[in-house]
């Protein structure tokens, strides 16, 4: 379903263009979900930006699929009208727009770019309410100003939730656990579970195998230096727990 | 006549062909003490221009060459609902509400009145004087003797004209109330409108307004504001400019424990030039001051804030006043003049000011794009949230017409 092969972006302007993502070769079918683990400045945030087409990374090598359809020809809101979508790891504060029209206005913008009818308003309404229930927002939360005022957790909620309106074909969650308690993780992990399906795949990237306890990924990568240098299952991750990334490391060169 | 024609032009220095316009309706006006005097003001600058300090950057001379009648009418809607009490202005005169709301009544004056001190104003000065109509009205008095709640709305509407020029005094008893929603609308040349309000003991007056003209008019709106003991005033503006527009107030805090609230918005195109200017004095002790500005402009508009506290020694003790100006540069091209002044000699008061300019977030624009909203889109959502807080003191009735004249305007230029 998603595809990088040999994937190689820098960032920064030319003679400071620094190489991030160094040859990344991937293939996430469709109804997998993928963990992606890997050191700090290992190119895990950097993949996602190159994917969803944020400005300042350029491609120079490679290429990158969704459904045989090139990603890095489009524009950042046509890969997500063809169903990419990004948690943040840093969810940005959009002062002045409410949660419910940004989401609403999002899912109506998605829908014209795919040639479809805007969703009705009673039923985004119901769609939301159930929604928000089950992540433990309340009706005056979606009210308020998208992510301002919202702590760390409920920013990483309010994510889950825009992915469950948007229901996108293949979700990329950005440390989607830093900053959450317990409680927290498991409502966003059941969240995410809720979408697991045959039709649709998933990136989880993740410092920490905390998170896979709770999302059960069918394969573990381990990327470092701008690319996959090792693949297992899911004990690949208990096992980077264990011995760290110098130990796993090591042992792969 | 005391002032010969010569005379007056003499005092222009230099009249340019729409000062000799000027010059000659004058002329044709019923003799008035008054008049001359608002006249003479005037005569001391003729249309303000950029070499004077409080004008630099909204040179009326310049964008005045003639007096000429405007290519465009005025066809946009005006805020009043239908049968509400509207006082519309146009060149052809004034008309007048069947039904004006109970607590308010109408004056009709046909000599120029002293009022206030618009005659600080070149462009205040120069309406005083030119608002006369031969045989008709030349200002029209509105006093407000209750609280009212039921809105009077007042239109200015060129129709195609040279010029329309109105004058309006507002007289607010002790414990009245009055809202207000002005829709300036353009269509003449040059169109012109003073407001003069004051408001005696625990009065209170909300002012909404929306100014909209053409790339090819001059638009002024200047109001001078004097509030008594305990008063209030909440000023709501939303200017789309024209090719030269400027929406000035003058406010007095006169008496102790009043209390104004001076908000705007401008969102400004290719060609359209909008000046929010404001001069506020803290004339009394315990007074408070609220102002936020914000504006968006287009590459090829203009946006200027010229605003000024000023606190007096004694007098102006326990001020409490706050000052904001906030502006987006949507394009390269866009230009954005500021000028916040603060001018305080007292020792007990609470002053602060904020200005800022710059682009939208690329964050927030880039987080808004992933979630599918293409970037004109987004760039105009971001640019309405922007504006709203300046308008969310306007009119109940009306705020939401605001907000949707603010979205079509963005939907229909931002890129």
């Amino acid at each position: 379903m998603l595809k990088l092969d040999h994937l190689t972006a820098t960032v920064g302007e030319e003679d400071e263009a620094k190489t991030i993502l160094n040859g990344l070769s991937l293939d996430v079918p469709a109804g997998e979900v993928h963990a992606i683990m890997g050191p700090n400045g290992a190119g895990k945030s950097t993949l996602s930006y190159v994917l969803t087409g944020r400005d300042g990374y350029e491609v120079t090598d490679g290429s990158a699929t969704l459904e045989g359809a090139d990603l890095l020809d489009m524009d950042p809101e046509e890969r997500a009208a063809k169903g990419l979508f990004l948690s943040f790891q840093y969810p940005v504060e959009v002062p002045g727009v409410p949660v419910m029209t940004f989401v609403r206005t999002a899912m109506n913008a998605q829908r014209k770019l795919r040639g479809e009818d805007e969703i009705s308003a009673p039923d985004f309404i119901k769609k939301s309410r159930e929604l928000g229930a089950k992540l433990n927002l309340t009706a005056d939360m979606l009210k308020r100003p998208l992510n301002v005022g919202f702590s760390g957790g409920e920013k990483k909620r309010l994510e889950i939730f825009q992915m469950m309106m948007l229901e996108p074909r293949f979700a990329i969650l950005d440390e989607t656990d830093s900053g959450l308690d317990i409680d927290a993780l498991r409502t966003v992990a059941d969240g995410v579970n809720a979408l697991r399906s045959p039709e649709r795949g998933m990136l989880v990237i993740t410092h920490y195998q905390r998170l896979l306890d709770h999302i059960k990924p069918d394969k573990v990568h381990v990327l470092a230096n701008g690319k996959i240098i090792k693949t297992g299952g899911p004990e690949l991750a208990l096992r980077l727990e264990e011995e760290g990334y110098d130990g796993v490391l090591g042992e792969a060169a | 006549m005391t002032v010969s024609i010569d005379a007056l032009k003499d005092k222009f220095r230099n009249p340019g062909s729409a000062e000799l316009e000027l010059i000659a309706r004058y002329a044709m006006l019923p003799e008035n003490g008054q008049r001359e005097r608002a006249f003479e003001a005037f005569a001391e600058t003729g249309l303000p221009h950029r070499r004077m300090e409080a004008w630099k950057w909204t040179d009326f001379k310049a964008a005045l060459k003639q007096v000429e009648a405007s290519k465009h009418a005025a066809d946009t809607a005006s805020l009043a609902a239908s049968g509400q009490a509207v006082i519309e202005f146009t060149p052809e005169g004034v008309s007048l509400p069947k039904n004006v709301p109970a607590g308010i009544k109408l004056h009709e004056r046909s000599d120029a009145q002293a009022l206030g001190d618009a005659e600080e104003v070149p462009l205040g000065a120069m309406t005083a004087a030119l608002s006369g109509r031969v045989g008709g009205l030349d200002t029209l008095i509105i006093e407000v003797n209750e609280p009212t709640t039921e809105p009077l709305h007042i239109v200015t509407r060129g129709d195609r004209g040279e010029t329309n020029f109105a004058r309006v005094a507002v007289v607010v008893r002790p414990g009245a109330r009055l809202d207000l929603i002005e829709s300036h609308l353009g269509g003449a040349g040059f169109s012109s409108f003073l407001i003069e309000v004051g408001m005696q003991e625990a009065g209170s007056v909300r002012r909404t307004v929306l100014q909209r003209g053409q790339a090819d008019e001059a638009q002024a709106i200047t109001a001078v504001v004097s509030l008594g003991d305990k008063s209030q005033y909440s000023q709501t503006a939303l200017a789309f400019g024209a090719k030269v527009a400027r929406l000035e107030t003058r406010l007095r805090h006169q008496e102790s424990g009043s209390h104004a609230t001076l908000n705007g918005a401008y969102l400004c195109a290719d060609g359209y030039h909008a000046d929010f200017t404001s001069h506020v004095r803290h004339g009394a002790p315990s007074s408070i001051t609220r102002q936020v500005t914000k504006g968006a402009v287009l590459d090829g508009g203009t946006g200027v804030f010229q605003g000024k506290f000023h606190v007096p020694r004694t007098i102006g003790q326990h001020t409490d006043a706050d000052m904001q100006h906030q502006a987006l540069l949507l394009e390269d091209g866009a230009e954005v003049f500021a000028k916040p002044e603060l001018e305080i000699y007292a020792d007990d008061v609470e002053c602060a000011h904020g200005n800022t300019s710059g682009a939208l977030d690329p964050n927030q624009l880039f987080y808004m794009r992933q979630r599918g909203i293409p970037e004109a889109e987004a760039r105009a959502l971001l640019t309405e949230a922007f504006i709203a807080e300046a308008l969310e003191d306007a009119s109940e009735g009306v705020h939401d017409v605001l907000l949707d004249a603010a979205r079509r305007f963005l939907a229909d230029t931002v890129r």
